[in-house]
């Protein structure tokens, strides 16, 4: 029995890794960060997030400038400041009805915002205009931000057909078909 | 010009502003440092929102946790630890990473009533065209010309040490000479010696613009407040029955060389301000006021750079003012910016001033005596006095000041006693002088501030003052400036206006000052033997300017 147990947990496993793949690949062009992220595919769902995350002022600056999560994860909004910020997004990929304004909180203080739906919000600070950062929020699981060289790698991701859409601040999305089957590599 | 032109020449005139701003893109002085938008500290650049007053309250630098701000460090001049050496080596202090350097530069554009040329005409010999005589100028139909370009830098040196210095490089056309505006060095907080609470005594030394209820150096608006240009000059035409020798060329309009005391918050609650400054009422230049046998600041006899003092005496200004912040939750009252529902926002308060200068003017007679050479001087007392306010509400600003000038007038007198007609002869001495009836003036304006959008901002203002002198001496006689001076005792100005911030540091800016109730055509009434004037007359002028910091 208990190596009929053990049988079974070996073969789970090798199902598991037969069956998931990598993509990875580079972000070229524009400097800064990107984000690669799996489109959702008709038919495959994923459990919703219940992950948290951390966005951060500091120094008159949004720490990090661009964050990348997934639909239906929760950020903490923090205030590292000894002055009052004002952080809103006037839209989420364009659509102005997801437009949101956090409001204004003091030092040592944090608001949270659920993002359920998927798409860039550009964050804003009213009272600082020079302040910018990006949250993206993937509709799947299976996204990944780029390193300083563009590179970017997303792993765990089921073997299937997918479309792969990269993100890059002040482009436009980029999207790809990706047929994902052990280790894929797609370039944007 | 008709109605159509004029839109036209208008349309034409701000497409090219916008046009030619779009290729300046810059960064001011604080903004380098700091890596924030001019926004941050200025509502209407050079106008501070209460974020802007309070760093400069603190010494230019964020009122708390100001290096966590700072995206260039500070260079150290000496570790911290350095301070538990002393006094067996120097205080430790820092200098800003890079020089805090900005620059200004405006240019602007004007287009003149018709009958701008009247005034100097009629101040002409019959039948002498304008420009010819007495160096009147021609006045065109529409002018351009370049400003000011200043270079301004400033910052802390930290232990709450701040500086500034800025300087006209160019002035009032090409190869004109500049000026140096402001140069100090101010101690912030030095009231912790004395046990005092936090920010309640600064020390400033140096030149500076008196803390004026509003900035004349640092406004945003393009012509001047009348009433702080307004020197004292008393009716010294010999036609009026009663002179008066007064000569006071004092005004609020230039800096000051001296030192302040100052303390308290111009975002709220309670500011003052004592100074003690040099004297210059003679107007005399200080390079002009040097001596071939005493050695000025820096000089060798007949060398330097001159006496900036034309007297003994010290003048004194004092300002008091309270601002009431009137937001109902406290937290947010006492805050530096009160709570607004999209972020921290100017509060809506109150403030109410008051302010006195008080100096003494030396008129100088050199003659010669039963002794010889000599020289009698008369010391008139003078003083300003006035009282301000400042309301704001949200996108409105309401705010202006009414004050007085007064200086006592000694009139010359023979040994006889008999008063002595000005303009004295010269070389004879007064045998003394005689109090008579003193030279006043009184003015001031309202202005009114509304920004529409975030970079639009509605103007109106008017300015007023009173001066009978002026009206007697038709001061415009001996100046070149026929549109300073109307022939009247008392003379408005309204001047609506609107200023587009094309970037957060590039400014478009329109005013059209209109001079009601101005006459001309000068002549000597019979009767009184005064000069008079009659046909109204309008120099009302249109003003664009563009200006940038970088």
């Amino acid at each position: 029995m208990k190596l009929f147990g053990i049988a079974v947990i070996v073969l789970a496993g090798a199902c598991t890794m037969a069956q998931a793949g990598t993509i990875s690949g580079k972000v070229a062009g524009d400097s800064g960060k990107a984000v690669v992220y799996v489109e959702k595919t008709a038919g495959k769902t994923s459990p919703a997030s219940d992950k948290h995350a951390t966005m951060d002022q500091k120094g008159l600056r949004f720490v990090p400038h661009v964050l990348a999560i997934e639909q239906g994860t929760t950020v903490e909004f923090k205030n590292s400041d000894t002055v009052a910020h004002n952080a809103f997004w006037p839209s989420i990929s364009g659509n102005k009805k997801l437009g949101h304004n956090l409001g204004t909180w003091p030092q040592g203080q944090s608001k949270t915002f659920k993002f359920d739906n998927p798409g860039a919000a550009a964050l804003l600070c009213n009272v600082h205009p020079e302040m910018s950062a990006y949250v993206v929020v993937s509709p799947t699981p299976y996204f990944a931000a780029t390193d300083a060289s563009g590179n970017y790698k997303i792993e765990n991701v089921p073997d299937g057909k997918y479309t792969v859409t990269a993100w890059h601040e002040g482009s436009k999305n980029q999207s790809k078909p990706v047929t994902v089957g052990g280790d894929s590599k797609i370039d944007f | 010009m008709t109605l159509t032109n004029k839109v036209k020449l208008l349309a034409a005139l701000f497409s090219l502003i916008v046009i030619s701003s779009q290729f300046a893109s810059a960064i001011p002085a604080f903004s380098r440092q700091y890596q924030t938008s001019c926004a941050t500290c200025h509502s209407n650049f050079p106008k501070l929102n209460d974020f802007g007053k309070a760093f400069k309250d603190a010494g230019f630098k964020f009122p708390e946790g100001d290096e966590t701000f700072l995206k260039l460090p500070p260079v150290l001049l000496g570790a911290p630890a350095q301070k538990e050496q002393w006094p067996h080596t120097i205080w430790p202090g820092t200098i800003p990473n890079m020089p805090p350097i900005g620059l200004r530069m405006n240019n602007f554009f004007q287009v003149t009533g018709r009958r701008r040329n009247d005034y100097n005409t009629n101040l002409q010999p019959a039948g002498t065209p304008p420009g010819t005589v007495g160096g009147f100028p021609f006045i065109p139909r529409t002018d351009f010309s370049t400003g000011l370009f200043s270079i301004f830098t400033a910052g802390n040196f930290g232990s709450d040490i701040a500086f500034w210095v800025d300087d006209d490089i160019s002035v009032g056309g090409q190869n004109a000479a500049g000026g140096l505006g402001d140069a100090y060095l101010k101690f912030h907080n030095i009231g912790r010696f004395l046990r005092m609470p936090k920010d309640s005594l600064a020390l400033r030394v140096g030149r500076f613009e008196l803390d004026l209820p509003f900035s004349q150096a640092r406004s945003h608006n393009i012509s001047p407040y009348d009433i702080y240009s307004e020197a004292n000059i008393g009716a010294m035409n010999a036609l009026v029955p009663l002179q008066q020798n007064v000569n006071n060329s004092f005004s609020f309009a230039g800096a000051a060389n001296g030192l302040e005391f100052s303390g308290g918050h111009q975002y709220g609650g309670y500011h003052y301000s004592l100074a003690i400054v040099n004297q210059n009422t003679s107007g005399s230049a200080q390079g002009d006021n040097t001596s071939l046998f005493v050695p000025s600041p820096t000089g060798g006899a007949g060398g330097g750079i001159g006496f900036a003092s034309d007297s003994n005496f010290k003048d004194l200004y004092g300002r008091l003012s309270y601002r009431f912040n009137l937001e109902r939750d406290s937290a947010s009252r006492n805050a530096i910016q009160a709570a607004g529902p999209t972020g921290p926002q100017d509060h809506t308060s109150l403030n109410l001033g008051s302010f006195y200068f008080y100096g003494k003017s030396v008129q100088r007679f050199a003659g010669t005596l039963a002794g010889g050479p000599a020289v009698v001087s008369a010391h008139e007392p003078f003083y300003r006095l006035g009282g301000d306010f400042n309301f704001n509400h949200r996108a409105l600003n309401v705010y202006g000041l009414y004050m007085v000038g007064h200086d006592r007038n000694l009139l010359p007198i023979d040994s006889a006693g008999a008063l002595i007609v000005l303009p004295l002869t010269p070389g004879a001495l007064p045998a003394g002088f005689l109090s008579s009836r003193s030279a006043t003036f009184s003015g001031g304006f309202v202005q009114a501030d509304y920004r529409v959008l975030p970079w639009v901002v509605g103007i109106m203002r008017w300015d007023s003052v009173k001066s009978s002198a002026d009206r007697i001496n038709g001061l415009a006689v001996a100046e070149n400036t026929p549109f300073a001076v109307p022939f009247r005792a008392t003379r408005n100005r309204f001047t609506p206006g609107v200023q587009f911030l094309v970037h957060a540091n590039i400014k478009a800016s329109f005013e059209y000052q209109i001079r009601p109730e101005q006459t001309t055509t000068i002549f000597v009434d019979p009767a009184t033997g005064l000069l008079v004037s009659s046909s109204p007359f309008r120099t009302n002028t249109a003003t664009a300017g563009l200006e940038f910091v970088y």
